[in-house]
């Protein structure tokens, strides 16, 4: 799919980072269709073991409302995911995608280091630093 | 309802949220948090959190076919995440010192007032969506006859320009990335009233892409797509710890927008770019109506 530059704009266009691209698209892909399998698989398993709370109206209104418990914590889904638990699976799924993204940015940190364009390397690495604090401070304001 | 029939309703509803946030870079909030608390009466809380999960999923579904085609421009996306991801540190230290409804109102009419410049663009460069880079592509960076010649010298050292394949117009469209600093500035802005607000951004970075880095409207909403996922990343791993992300409404508008986001990103590379800038000016207008409302509500 992916088309390089040609003509008489080619000067313009910087020595075309294919390989980060490529990879960066590579890794957002897997994320994206990894977390979708597994959310998909928690709906299942849901459907299959916990067929009364997918069936039942008042447990919609709890969950409309705010009022519903679910697993919340890094802890709480690793516990659920051990016992099979659908909520747990499909929490873990989007954690995962919550965090391909950043991912992508990872993938592309090390592929401009591969290149040797450590202007980008260091711009991606602060951004991930940023992202880090981001995480740190939501953790200490809680 | 039962929760089995109000995932299929999420569901499709998403995929619609995810197909206009990964076209526009808006990321479907816009859609689902007025959808989800006034149509299902969903709690508010859990409505922002269902809206940032929704985010991260447009961005990286959107991305992943786009980035490819270089559609998004990863380098600029890079660059920029610098100033939105620490505006969005600063939105979040800053809460509660501005009063919300001033900042609705401010940032509903600046809405307003993109979007009516973002138009007026559409018909003063009517053939060539690309006219002021194009011609500055054909001559030298040093010449300095070039109107945008100063303007872009930031943006040469950080091999910021490129070229994209429009299917629209069956071409290569080069362009030059100009006043990369004053972007750097409203990219930080745009950050700091997502933090702020909570609000999807977007909607402040497009037109900054496109008004004042003269960056073309494809490449602006598709990197401003990839943006918004890493400012919502940040923030949701504090939204998911807070118990604002419900599994039960998440799920099935996670899979939605997947599903949407991903058609959204086949079309944006088909779509005329004329075409998109107004349909994303409509949503602008939308976003912009939704703030001014909360300032006055």
């Amino acid at each position: 799919m992916t088309r390089t530059s040609v003509g008489a704009y080619g000067a313009l266009v910087p020595p075309s980072p294919h390989g980060v691209r490529a990879a960066v698209g590579k890794v957002l892909h897997t994320g994206v269709l990894a977390s979708g399998a597994i959310l998909l698989t928690g709906y299942v398993v849901g459907l299959a073991r916990e067929s009364a709370t997918f069936r039942s109206a008042a447990t919609e209104q709890a969950h409309l409302a705010g009022k519903a418990t679910y697993p919340h914590s890094f802890v709480a889904v690793w516990d659920g995911l051990a016992h099979g638990s659908s909520e747990a699976i499909i929490v873990a799924a989007m954690l995962m995608l919550i965090l391909t993204p950043v991912a992508g940015l990872l993938t592309a940190a090390v592929a401009f280091a591969r290149r040797g364009d450590w202007l980008f390397t260091a711009i991606s690495a602060i951004v991930l630093a940023v992202i880090c604090a981001s995480f740190l401070l939501g953790a200490l304001a809680r | 309802m039962t929760i089995a029939e109000l995932s299929l309703v999420l569901f499709v509803i998403s995929i619609g949220a995810g197909a206009l946030g990964s076209l526009l870079g808006l990321g479907g909030g816009f859609i689902l948090v007025p959808v989800l608390t006034l149509a299902f009466h969903l709690d508010i809380r859990l409505a922002i959190g269902t809206s940032i999960v929704a985010v991260a999923a447009t961005s990286s579904a959107g991305a992943a076919r786009n980035v490819g085609e270089s559609i998004t421009n990863l380098r600029v996306a890079t660059f920029l995440a610098l100033a939105t991801t620490v505006g969005a540190v600063t939105g979040a230290l800053l809460a509660g010192v501005f009063d919300d409804r001033l900042l609705f109102g401010l940032f509903g009419a600046i809405l307003l007032v993109s979007g009516v410049q973002m138009l007026r663009k559409r018909s003063s460069a009517a053939t060539h969506e690309s006219s002021p880079a194009t011609q500055a592509a054909t001559a030298p960076a040093s010449s300095g006859q070039s109107p945008v010649a100063g303007a872009r010298h930031l943006a040469d050292r950080l091999s910021l320009h490129s070229a994209y394949y429009d299917e629209a117009q069956a071409r290569e469209v080069p362009y030059i990335v100009t006043h990369t600093g004053l972007g750097l500035g409203l990219m930080y802005v745009a950050g700091t009233v997502s933090g702020l607000l909570g609000i999807g951004s977007g909607a402040l970075k497009v037109p900054a892409m496109d008004l004042a880095m003269h960056i073309p409207m494809k490449v602006s909403t598709a990197t401003s797509n990839l943006l918004i996922g890493l400012t919502a990343a940040a923030s949701a791993v504090v939204y998911f710890a807070r118990g604002d992300i419900d599994p039960l409404i998440v799920g099935p508008v996670a899979i939605g927008v997947l599903v949407g986001a991903w058609q959204g990103s086949k079309l944006l590379v088909r779509m005329r770019s004329d075409r998109l800038r107004v349909v994303f000016v409509i949503a602008l207008c939308l976003v912009a109506t939704q703030m001014l409302w909360k300032a006055i509500a």
